[in-house]
């Protein structure tokens, strides 16, 4: 390309020279009616005809690096209106966030990069009409890069940072020593990957000292489908701090009930070998459990596995799953359970989830899903408090879905950062303290005719000593009710801290 | 300030373009890209914008000094004192904490390792200022003596942070005098298009391949370890070249002829050929001011060549796999030199492509890993040591998912464009054809490239948890 300029000079310096010994051999035309001299005219007409061609020839270049500069000009033009001047967005609702607004000035701010760089990515972040682009770029770039691995459309599509293996036989029965520093093995995300899901270290010495994350979602089947890592020693962990409060609460009734998630049921043969086996985990946990009950829903869900019990397009469960795992820990309770036909059915199509979110994939955006969930119909009275269990305030068990995007519907069952007691017209005595991670939100409309009193606690936004707070509120069980990701992930050290808080 | 930033390309830039227009006068065009250069650096450095400020004030007065004591004791101690400044500064913002980490390992002591954020473009500036006032000490120059002149040579922004290491003979004559024509704008413009796209559309994609295999490559098979090598080699080459483009059309819309920083460095025949192709810049700045410094005596050619690698690995970051990776070059041109260029020659094409292409991406794999341990895995890995087998299905979907993307970097990587570009020039007609398509071609490439840019803030996580 570089080339061009320098043919355009050679060309300059070409027609120069050409100029000059033009002047210097021919004498100056002279237009002449004499037919003697004719001749001489007739030598330049050609040299003229050959400078206009090379004239018309510039001036055809020239009109189109003109044309050229205009287009692009106009590009860089409309680009600064809709960048710069067009409304701009402020919240993302298939990313479930706000977006980033324009930072205030300080000199602090200024001196560290933090003000210029918040006004470069203002203007990034919050494009007019962003989800509409992004969907344009999901439904008609994306898919320019490959095809999907597999049969047309219900073909293969893989993401992520990095892969899991199918351990060796010996490896599933020989659970590596365990110690409370294990923990430590996941490395720290980067500042963008903070909220990752705990997923789990792959094994052995090696691999553990490099503490990769693996983050993989297997697209299939119009599903997404978050790729288990295996937990790899972590599950005895876990195991022991569910002991703990067992052992710290005497007489209480403690249930141990780890989800499952799509990762034990919707992967197909031929890519079983992505995801390690969560049910293996399970009964690893299970056989280490002491005093604690354990509730076995990975059996009730795989005899369920054809319904819609777990979203396509999202990393969670659907109300059906948590339905059916309520169930079983009711069983096991000894509580009274109510049935689905006693709950009022809302559905909510068009539902895109998280895993459009992190994906991108337009498999999983142009294949939305019907968000199925159940609203009790006894009443109840819901009060809401902050982490320390202090300023109560008054709620609805299920949160309006009308002002919620698509992609929000799963919020209906609140944020996870407070507590939340649940007051039923079941007079039964018992109260339940539930510590969960998302996955339980989903548990808690299903149990509100069986437990008298039920306090949901998050176990990552909890800063109350936990058997305290279970003393406190006279709490006649305790059910942790996590996904396996969180149960054998970096999450389950909160189970511990909680206790020391 | 990135390049590949809406903000960059559709605020800063028209700004700076209308206002360049609008001034008069090359005085007022040089001011005028003068406070754009400075904001664009204070964008990414407000602090460290003073260092750079008081590294052109140190150069500009050594160029002085030695302009005025040409020949003379002063001449040589000016050009002393300012290229001890430039490897100071150099060492203290870049390597003071890989030494003090190194001495503490190697002495069991514990100097404080000092904790100093790396200056934007701090390596390619003082290359830059290296280079003129060598340059002015060998008379190869004559020195700069309008300071704001010396500024707009050292901060003028296409350049300014990632190359390529545009020397003062190159632009000279064009600070104080240059003519702007049509076609360079419409050059410039496509050659912008073009390193934006090779940047958003190739490295971009290519890179989360690479990471997904490379980032946990103790989970990787042999041939995701190498395919994981190879997205990631080919990433770095659109990454840098792309950037080198943008660089380069920039710098011609503004009247500036910036040298060709890459030139299809994969299409090599040997390791020799394909550093005079990658990081021309560089190259050429160790050849010209490293490669015959006289401290090796009788044996300055060796010695000379592996104090070239050595500062190229050095160079290229602060961690001993860098170092590796330059020695690792060394030795292969040195193979290469002793075998003599008669003899390469005489090998088979194809057995010197794969040869190259092998070296070229195993030595990806060393400047990939800062890791020795998780480089020490690679090796292992790449060469069937590893224990996940040679290929496994996360491999077969990866590669079917992203088979034209992969397709079309390989093409990208030859110089079809150079070629498209000869045959066309040979008929004016055709070349007025491939003008207008290049023209459209650009501009789809801009909306393309600036669609995707819209995706480039997704924060997938944030919200994704359990």
């Amino acid at each position: 390309m570089n080339e061009d300029n320098k043919n355009a000079s050679k060309d300059k310096e070409k027609n120069k020279s050409a100029d000059v010994s033009d002047k210097a051999v021919r004498p100056e035309p002279v237009i002449s009616i004499e037919a003697s001299d004719r001749e001489k005219t007739a030598i330049d007409i050609p040299i003229k005809a050959k400078k206009l061609k090379k004239q018309r020839r510039k001036t055809v270049l020239n009109s189109i690096a003109l044309a050229n500069i205009i287009l692009m000009g106009a590009i860089f033009a409309g680009g600064f209106v809709y960048v710069a001047l067009l409304p701009h967005e402020t919240k993302a609702d298939d990313e479930n966030r706000m977006l980033t607004t324009l930072p205030k000035f300080s000199p602090k701010s200024y001196i560290s990069g933090e003000f210029t760089a918040g006004i470069a990515d203002y203007f990034d972040d919050t494009v007019h009409d962003r989800a509409h682009i992004k969907q344009f770029i999901a439904d008609n770039i994306t898919p320019l890069k490959g095809r999907k691995y597999g049969d047309g459309e219900d073909g293969a599509e893989l993401y992520g940072s990095g892969f899991v293996r199918k351990p060796p036989a010996a490896a599933i029965t020989t659970a590596p020593q365990v110690t409370t520093t294990a923990a430590a093995q996941s490395p720290a995300p980067t500042s963008e990957t903070t909220a990752v899901p705990e997923t789990t270290a792959p094994p052995q010495e090696e691999e553990q000292a490099q503490g990769e994350l693996t983050n993989n979602i297997l697209i299939v089947n119009k599903r997404g489908v978050t790729l288990y890592g295996g937990a790899w020693g972590t599950e005895q962990e876990y195991a022991s701090f569910v002991n703990e409060y067992k052992e710290a609460l005497g007489g209480k009734n403690v249930y141990s009930m780890v989800l499952p998630t799509s990762s034990s049921f919707y992967i197909p043969e031929q890519y079983s070998n992505l995801a390690y086996s969560e049910k293996d985990d399970f009964d690893k946990i299970e056989a280490s459990l002491k005093g604690v009950i354990p509730v076995d829903a990975y059996n009730i869900l795989n005899a369920h596995k054809n319904e819609a019990i777990y979203s396509r397009t999202d990393h969670h469960w659907q109300p059906l799953g948590a339905y059916y795992a309520a169930q079983e820990f009711a069983l096991m309770a000894g509580v009274p359970f109510a049935e689905l036909s006693e709950y009022e059915t809302v559905t909510l199509p068009g539902y895109v989830g998280t895993l459009y979110m992190y994906t991108q994939s337009a498999t999983l955006l142009n294949n939305p899903e019907d968000f199925v969930y159940y609203k009790p119909k006894t009443p109840v009275t819901v009060t809401q408090y902050d982490t320390h269990f202090q300023n109560p305030v008054a709620a609805n068990l299920l949160l309006d879905p009308t002002p919620m995007p698509n992609s929000g519907y799963y919020m209906v069952f609140g944020s996870d950062e407070r507590i939340v007691h649940v007051n039923t017209e079941c007079k039964n005595g018992r109260n339940l303290v539930i510590f969960k991670d998302s996955y339980g939100n989903a548990l808690l409309p299903m149990l509100t005719s069986s437990f008298e009193n039920i306090y949901l606690c998050d176990i990552r936004y909890f800063d109350l000593n936990a058997i305290d707070f279970i003393d406190s509120v006279g709490a006649t069980d305790v059910l942790f009710a996590m996904c396996s990701f969180s149960a054998v992930g970096a999450n389950r050290s909160c189970i511990h801290n909680n206790l020391n808080k | 300030m990135v390049f590949s930033r809406l903000f960059f390309i559709y605020i800063f830039l028209p700004l700076c373009l209308l206002v360049y227009a609008a001034a008069r006068g090359i005085k007022q065009k040089n001011t005028v890209l003068i406070i754009f250069s400075l904001l664009f650096y204070a964008w990414g450095e407000p602090v460290y914008i003073f260092l750079m400020l008081l590294t052109a004030a140190v150069n500009y007065t050594a160029g002085l000094i030695i302009g005025k004591y040409q020949g003379k004791g002063g001449d040589t101690a000016a050009t002393a004192a300012a290229v001890a400044y430039d490897l100071l500064m150099l060492g203290i913002f870049k390597y003071s904490g890989f030494i003090a980490e190194n001495i503490n390992a190697l002495f069991s002591c514990s100097i404080p390792v000092p904790d100093i954020r790396l200056p934007i473009g701090i390596s390619f500036y003082t290359f830059q200022t290296i280079s003129y006032i060598i340059d002015c000490h060998w008379e190869k120059v004559k020195p700069q003596k309008n300071f704001k002149n010396f500024l707009l040579f050292l901060t003028l922004f296409p350049q300014l942070v990632a190359g390529p290491i545009v020397r003062y003979s190159t632009i000279e004559k064009e600070i104080v005098n240059r003519t702007v024509e049509l076609r360079d704008i419409s050059y410039g413009f496509n050659r912008i298009a073009l390193g934006l796209a090779k940047k958003v559309l190739l490295a971009d994609q290519l890179n989360i391949i690479s990471e997904s295999f490379l980032g946990n490559i103790g989970g990787s098979t042999a041939f995701g370890a190498w395919y994981g090598v190879i997205a990631y080699g080919m990433r770095i080459y659109f990454d840098f070249s792309g950037y080198s483009d943008i660089a380069i059309g920039l710098g011609r819309v503004f009247g500036f002829h910036f040298d060709e920083n890459f030139n299809h460095p994969f299409i090599c025949k040997d390791i020799t050929e394909f550093w005079q192709r990658w990081h021309i810049s560089l190259s050429t700045f160790f050849r010209d001011y490293v490669l015959y410094i006289p401290i090796f005596g009788k044996r300055r050619k060796y010695g000379g060549l592996f104090l070239v690698w050595l500062c190229t690995g050095i160079w290229h970051g602060a961690s001993w796999n860098f170092i590796f990776w330059g020695l690792y070059y060394g030795v292969f041109v040195f193979i290469e030199m002793k075998i003599g260029k008669k003899k390469m020659k005489k090998i088979p094409v194809v057995i010197r492509h794969i040869y190259s292409k092998f070296v070229i991406f195993i030595g990806f794999g060393i400047f990939y890993f800062e890791d020795i341990g998780k480089l020490g895995t690679f090796f292992k890995t790449a060469f069937g040591f590893g224990k996940n087998g040679f290929i496994a299905v996360q491999d077969r979907i990866s590669l079917i998912n992203n088979m034209y993307l992969l397709i079309i970097a390989v093409i990208c990587c030859f110089p079809v464009l150079n070629g498209i570009k000869t045959l066309s020039d040979k008929r004016f007609a055709s070349k007025a054809v491939i003008s207008s398509s290049a023209a459209v071609a650009a501009a789809l490439l801009l909306v393309i490239t600036s669609i995707m840019l819209v995706d480039s803030t997704t924060h997938p996580f944030l919200y994704y948890r359990f």
